[in-house]
């Protein structure tokens, strides 16, 4: 079904634009890949049209919430995928997003850092609370655990599954609004990095 | 003469006596007459102040000449191991200090002052204690891992101090090509003192952006040194030369068929198994296959044991003395376990996945199950009754037998239902049941419901007990059932549910099609179809840890590997999914409230509950 509604999206002539744009813009962002790779040379970027699944959620507080409205809340979306018992990469990546939200919130923007488990019957809400405090998660930093079928879901919608999650690898995923194009991260970033491109964001 | 100072240095080793330990004593090193890999071996073994002797005689080896040492040298040699032992005053209790302040810098992320592990990774991540411990990555047995594209590598002493041609051989995948072995030049202590610090590794190259970089003094780099010399070093029991050792255990009154199937179960997988790894099988192989000791034989001890509980834990380590063993595989319980849990641990030996109904509610290391058993159908009853909104009963009466197991879900389901509104009534099934039980359930009302934890010959006392018809809803727990659902009268059936942990429907069906065709293929039988596929998957789950442990056989490396392979690969099991990770030890984490259909069999009446 989801790809269904990619290849009806294909045909219409509004993404033929954003395809055009987003390719200048990839161009322009290309310019601070280069500058970035002297830090780090080891991210991707990419610019992706994913069509987020109607599933729902459960936040760490508890709520049982649909996805698509969590996304579409107004707030510009800055995703990650974790899971709590993770021991290398999830911390890491956790920690990224710990520093990515405390220089947005000093540059006043606004923002909604969304982590979501990949190992949804271990994270229960107050194994996600816990981790969350961890890294010390603000108000604009949500994780999502649920159903493994609605992990699922997500994971495949955003081409983030590897068939376990032992074979994760680090993504982030930004979109400046709903209805916007989903711009992807693959590889290891600094927050400085993420901040920059995420200040690009408003462009796509 | 090349004997006569080996023979020399062999007592002059001796004399310096607790120097030696009873293992280096006993291995094979002695029995070479040539003294060059006497040394290689012993340098291996030895920590700094310890070899520092050897260093001495081996450089008077050197420069004096071996074949014109005169018995004056060599007595100098002896005169210098007495004297390097006065200087060095009990360097094993030294070593030891050393060793244990290095363990808890790597499990614990604690220094030898007592203040917290820092390190810090990149330019803006802090870490600090138990963050910041080397097992957080490299993991407990030092053996390292894989995530996504990210090596981990392994790091204990026989990697990163061996050269290229003695290292042995560590990998995740072999057909992916994930290897965790990375090539690399033999690290001494201070060029691992460099890595730790500055992040460099022995060829000059910066280390993954992942590994932190660690202030440590002097000291505490000599720790951890220390300790990753003696990390997952030494074989344990159970490994041969030619052969690896499992046990199963069977406690007292377990079901004679049930015992049976799984042992023969065990001992047909163990010779399959055998068959097909000898060289000249006619079996293509993997290249990764013909890697020598792979090959090593597989056998089964069975650990029947007897009486009360309390003697189950002096029963086993009789067993265990007489025969160790490398881990205990599968295994039956249809009361307690906790004194197999507490053996395990105790031994530090991986006991993987029994069947058993009832699990120590401690989450330790060496244990790992199916799931918490009757707790879990206890969380899951009680997040779906609590779910029930206006339907949600004001009373629940639990039917249960005074023993481990019923106890033990009797309270945890007393536990689960705590503020929830709903009375909980206990109704303790004993010989006279019969005309009371009949009573408690014809009295049970509209709002109430019932709760059967008990298993097969207590149900069909149960159900004979009980009125023709049940005005309420009733639940029955799945595990302890073991699929008998014959007990279980028509009209009965209308009104009762099963908490079924296990998968239903053709999803099940086409996961246990290979065991069915196994049994079939070797002439078992299906006794019991939920018990089996555990017993099945932990034999196919052994095949896949061992090919991928090769010869790093170390207990905490198995459960590591258990930890992180365990839901790759294609699910043969009775449950919809089986999943652990770091720390997690219970692989199954829900069930179904299950009614029962027309034609007698079970259905999903709910999604997959995780009572969280």
């Amino acid at each position: 079904m989801f790809y269904g509604n990619q290849v009806s999206n294909l045909i219409s002539g509004r993404l033929l634009i954003k395809f055009i744009l987003s390719g200048i813009l990839l161009l322009s962002l290309s310019v601070s890949a280069e500058e970035a790779s002297k830090e780090s040379p080891d991210y991707k970027q990419s610019i992706g049209n994913y069509v987020v699944p109607d599933v729902s959620v459960v936040r760490l507080d508890g709520e049982k919430l649909s996805f698509i409205k969590e996304l579409d809340d107004g707030r510009p979306v800055i995703m990650n995928f974790i899971f709590a018992s993770c021991s290398a990469i999830c911390p890491m990546l956790s920690h990224v997003f710990s520093k990515v939200q405390d220089q947005v919130v000093k540059k006043g923007q606004k923002f909604h850092l969304v982590s979501i488990s990949i190992d949804p019957e271990n994270d229960t809400p107050a194994k996600l609370t816990k981790y969350a405090l961890k890294f010390e998660a603000g108000s604009n930093w949500d994780f999502y655990t649920g159903t493994i079928e609605s992990s699922l879901a997500i994971q495949k919608a955003f081409n983030v599954y590897r068939g376990d999650k032992m074979n994760h690898s680090s993504v982030i995923l930004m979109r400046a609004a709903p209805g916007k194009s989903w711009f992807r991260l693959d590889g290891f970033m600094s927050p400085d990095q993420i901040v920059r491109e995420y200040s690009h964001l408003k462009e796509l | 003469m090349k004997k006569r100072l080996h023979w020399l240095l062999m007592l002059g080793l001796s004399i310096s006596g607790n120097m030696i330990t009873n293992d280096i004593l006993a291995s094979k090193y002695w029995q070479f007459a040539n003294i060059r890999p006497f040394y290689d071996g012993l340098r291996i073994q030895f920590h700094q102040e310890n070899y520092m002797i050897l260093q001495i005689s081996l450089f008077l080896k050197t420069s004096l000449g071996l074949s014109r040492l005169s018995k004056r040298n060599c007595l100098l040699v002896l005169a210098l191991v007495i004297e390097s032992f006065v200087v060095y005053a009990d360097p094993v209790a030294t070593n030891n200090t050393e060793i244990e302040k290095g363990r808890r810098i790597y499990l614990e992320g604690v220094l030898s002052s007592g203040t917290p592990l820092q390190g810090q990774r990149g330019e803006t991540e802090h870490l600090e204690g138990m963050a910041a411990a080397c097992e957080t990555c490299h993991r407990r047995s030092g053996m390292g891992s894989l995530e996504g594209n990210i090596v981990v590598p392994p790091i204990s002493g026989r990697f990163l101090f061996a050269t290229e041609e003695n290292r042995p051989i560590a990998l995740v995948d072999y057909r992916a090509a994930k290897n965790l072995t990375r090539a690399h030049a033999a690290y001494t202590d201070a060029s691992l003192a460099r890595a730790i610090r500055e992040g460099i590794n022995v060829s000059d190259s910066p280390l993954s952006p992942l590994m932190p970089r660690y202030d440590l003094d002097d000291a505490d780099i000599k720790a951890v040194t220390a300790y990753l010399k003696t990390l997952s070093s030494d074989l344990p029991a159970g490994v041969g030369e030619d052969s690896l050792r499992f046990a199963t255990i069977v406690t007292p009154g377990v079901d004679v068929k049930k015992k049976d199937v799984m042992i023969a179960m065990m001992r047909t997988a163990f010779s399959q198994r055998n068959n097909t790894q000898q060289t000249y099988s006619g079996r293509m192989r993997m290249p990764i296959d013909l890697i020598p000791r792979t090959l090593r034989n597989w056998q089964l001890s069975v650990w029947e044991l007897q009486g009360k509980p309390e003697t189950w834990g002096a029963q086993l380590a009789e067993k265990y003395r007489q025969e160790p063993v490398f881990a205990v595989i599968s295994g039956v319980s249809n009361t307690t376990w906790a004194p197999v849990h507490a053996f395990c641990e105790q031994e530090k030996l991986p006991c993987v996945m029994p069947s058993i109904a009832l699990p120590p509610a401690a989450a330790d290391f060496y244990s790992m199950y199916y799931s918490r058993g009757v707790v879990l159908e206890a969380d899951v009853l009680a997040k779906y009754l609590r779910d029930q909104g206006k339907k949600t009963p004001v009373r629940l009466l639990q039917v249960y037998q005074e023993d481990e197991v019923g106890l033990g879900a009797s309270q945890s389901l007393i536990a689960a239902l705590r503020d929830s509104g709903i009375k909980v009534e206990n109704y303790v099934l004993n010989s006279q049941t019969g005309s009371k039980l009949s009573k408690q359930l014809k009295s049970l009302s509209k709002n109430d419901a019932v709760m059967f934890w008990l298993q097969p010959e207590e149900l069909t006392k149960a159900f004979k007990a009980a009125p023709k018809k049940l005005a309420v809803p009733a639940f029955m727990s799945g595990s302890l059932a073991e699929e008998n659902y014959s007990v279980v009268s028509k009209s009965l059936k209308s009104s009762m549910q099963v908490v079924y942990p296990y998968e239903l429907g053709e999803k099940r069906k086409k996961n246990l099609s290979v065991l069915k065709d196994w049994l079939k293929s070797w002439s078992l039988p299906l006794v019991d179809e939920a018990f089996q596929s555990e017993v099945f998957f932990d034999l196919l789950f052994l095949t896949d840890m061992t090919s991928q442990m090769l010869d790093n056989l170390y207990p905490d490396y198995m459960l590591e590997r258990a930890e992180d392979m365990l839901s790759v690969g294609s699910n043969v099991s009775v449950y919809p999914h089986l999943s652990m990770s770091r720390g997690q030890r219970f692989a199954s984490k829900g069930a179904y409230i299950a009614g029962f259909s027309k034609d007698g069999s079970l259905k999903a009446n709910s999604g997959w509950i995780v009572p969280w």
